[in-house]
């Protein structure tokens, strides 16, 4: 039984349309496996050993390590942050309000290279260039809107009715927070997680102005390599980036339905 | 029905009333329950019945007035100790913990001890005949089941009022006919103190000791079912309450009452003026025309039909009588309507059926 029979044009246009999008990335795969010492397609013949240099290049390393670490020191701020915040902006009025809730989330609507110029001529200032508490506070910047918004959005859609039936039942404010409003925020949570981390993960152009010889994330990295060799090296490097953000995907997905954390 | 009047007041609202911004949604409002009675507060939507529900659980802080509880004043009490029952028109059942642990949410939060709280959810449960899901989220729940859990949660904190918001609204008919015999004993066997609202006259009519039926912010009349069907105080309230026939009269200083063309009776006092006369369509009697004879000092006018409607137990028909239309309704038996549109008859009812207030509208 087929209630939605979609017409062969309409099935290669979208057969076209996702080739489109998704050519580069898959490209990324066998060109991994090259064995080549420059890139190109297709491969004259296969072998792993761009991932073997991959694991032996230190810089590679420390910078992975660097951007893990930093995306979830950033990811857990955006969090402690951004759930005070958005309960603020849903649960209390106060004058000026729509305002602050504006400001807030306005640096997603401003060009990063300029947030960036900016980030840089303030932290020059403050010695925060090249540091992990610099990089952490930039990426805040960025992710914190992000954050914001889905809590707010999460918040706003709650039944308050629950949080007053708590207190009702003898629920002083505080307790109403943390057994009734906060589990029941959870998916929100968990989307607002993992769009965090891979936007603190996956930042290049304010990082880029931030970054020096002391400390580096895994996308300058690779943006460097890139400008001085072209090698398989960044492929078997963005294969492995892919199957990261698929994995945090999943696990939002496992946890709650794709379409319920972020759509909702 | 019987109301002990010996009980003492229970709930009072002491001229209390609350505006928002500069909308004043209730001017102010007198009001005492008895303990262990049920009292509705029955009114259209917006006519002020949910907010002093909320009121009395807190969730709304009154501009003015007091409100007292088992002659304590509760006005300045936060919500957490009010120590209210509530049951939500959307259940507002915790949806991450299961049945038991949405039932044990006030005991834990009296800091019983885990003996006591794991036996009262259990008796409460069993109350509602839901021991066997304890186990279940809300979301795996039937609505009525839904709505069982958020009765027995109220109810298990023993609360000194339960306070019941057009709990009934989402249901079903079939569902909220059950339930509401269900509410109705569980609260005279439990014996405590209820405000249930709603819009539904029905369910006012049939689960209450006493109905306060509000407009406006206001209250319209206070009383018994008996007293608010059969003497409605204001023609809003027999409009409200039951349907009922509403004709443009006149009373002439001779004190003759006049409507739909015709010389009427009523019991009533009757002052000159402009008069709005209510009839409920049921306490006419209809005949074939010259058939039908007044009772002593009853109405008794001409009229044709204009319309009949059969739906199931009732026949209405729509009675042309001078300029007007006057709704009757008949008991199906198990043949055709026995009037057809276009026959002349002649329709009956006492004094005492027509009700007479003040035409405000003119």
């Amino acid at each position: 039984m087929e209630i939605h029979k979609t017409s062969w044009p309409m099935r290669v246009l979208v057969l076209v349309l996702f080739l489109y999008l998704l050519a580069p990335v898959i490209l990324v795969f066998p060109i991994s496996f090259s064995g080549d010492q420059v890139l190109q397609f297709p491969p004259s013949f296969w072998s792993t050993r761009w991932y073997t240099a991959l694991f032996q290049n230190t810089v590679m390393l420390k910078a992975f390590w660097t951007s893990l670490t930093l995306a979830v020191v950033v990811t857990i701020l955006s969090i402690v942050i951004a759930v005070p915040a958005a309960w603020t902006m849903t649960r209390t009025s106060f004058f000026g309000k729509e305002f602050l809730f504006n400001l807030f989330t306005a640096p997603l609507l401003l060009p990063t290279i300029v947030l960036g110029l900016a980030i840089l001529i303030v932290f020059a200032s403050f010695g925060l260039l090249a540091t992990m508490q610099g990089l952490v506070l930039a990426h805040l910047v960025v992710t914190l809107p992000y954050a914001l918004r889905v809590l707010a959005v999460s918040l706003g859609t709650q039944d308050r009715a629950c949080e007053e039936a708590a207190r009702t039942l003898g629920a002083k404010p505080l307790t109403v927070f943390f057994r009734v409003t906060l589990p029941m925020l959870t998916p929100g949570i968990v989307a607002a997680s993992a769009l965090c981390f891979l936007v603190s993960f996956d930042e290049v152009v304010i990082t880029l102005f931030l970054t020096g010889p002391r400390i580096s994330t895994l996308p300058v990295e690779l943006y460097n390599y890139v400008f001085n060799q072209a090698d398989p090296l960044v492929a078997a490097a963005s294969v492995l980036l892919i199957l990261l953000t698929l994995g945090v995907i999943m696990i939002v997905e496992r946890a709650m339905g794709l379409g319920k954390a972020f759509v909702k | 029905m019987t109301v002990s009047t010996a009980k003492e007041d229970h709930l009072r609202l002491e001229n209390i009333g609350v505006s928002f911004g500069s909308v004043n949604v209730i001017p102010s409002l007198d009001l005492s329950v008895r303990k262990g009675e049920m009292v509705a507060f029955l009114g259209p939507s917006g006519c002020g019945k949910t907010t002093t529900l909320r009121m009395i659980a807190g969730l709304i802080t009154p501009s003015h007035g007091r409100i007292h509880v088992g002659g304590r004043d509760i006005t300045a009490l936060p919500i957490h100790d009010r120590d209210m029952g509530m049951v939500f028109q959307s259940y507002a059942l915790f949806p991450h913990m299961d049945v038991s642990r949405n039932v044990q949410f006030g005991l834990k939060m009296r800091n019983l001890a885990a003996g006591e709280i794991a036996a009262r959810t259990k008796a409460a449960l069993d109350m509602v005949q839901l021991g066997h899901l304890a186990g279940r989220k809300p979301k795996e729940l039937s609505g009525g089941q839904q709505q069982r859990v958020a009765l027995a949660r109220a109810l298990v904190i023993q609360p000194s009022i339960l306070l019941l918001d057009e709990p009934l609204s989402n249901l079903d008919a079939k569902l909220r006919d059950e339930m509401r015999v269900q509410i109705r004993a569980l609260q005279q066997a439990s014996g405590i103190t209820a405000v249930f609202v709603t819009h539904d006259q029905v369910e006012a009519l049939s689960m209450c000791d006493r109905i306060v039926v509000m407009r406006n912010g206001r209250v319209e009349q206070f009383g018994t079912p008996t007293e608010i069907y059969e003497k409605p105080a204001t023609a809003f309230v027999a409009n409200f309450v039951g349907r009922t026939n509403r004709l443009k009269g006149t009373v002439d200083a001779q004190g003759n009452l006049s409507a739909a063309g015709q010389q009427l009776t009523s019991s009533a006092k009757l002052e000159p003026g402009k008069v709005e006369v209510l009839v409920r369509p049921h306490r006419i009697a209809m005949q074939p025309a010259g058939a039908g004879k007044a009772a002593e000092g009853g109405n008794l006018v001409q009229g044709e039909i204009a319309s009949v409607t059969f739906i199931g137990d009732l026949v209405q028909y729509g009675v042309r009588v001078g300029g007007d239309e006057i709704m009757i309704e008949e008991a199906t038996r198990r043949c055709a309507p026995p009037f057809a549109a276009g026959d002349t008859v002649s329709l009956a009812w006492s004094a005492g059926d027509t009700l007479i207030y003040p035409d405000k509208d003119q």
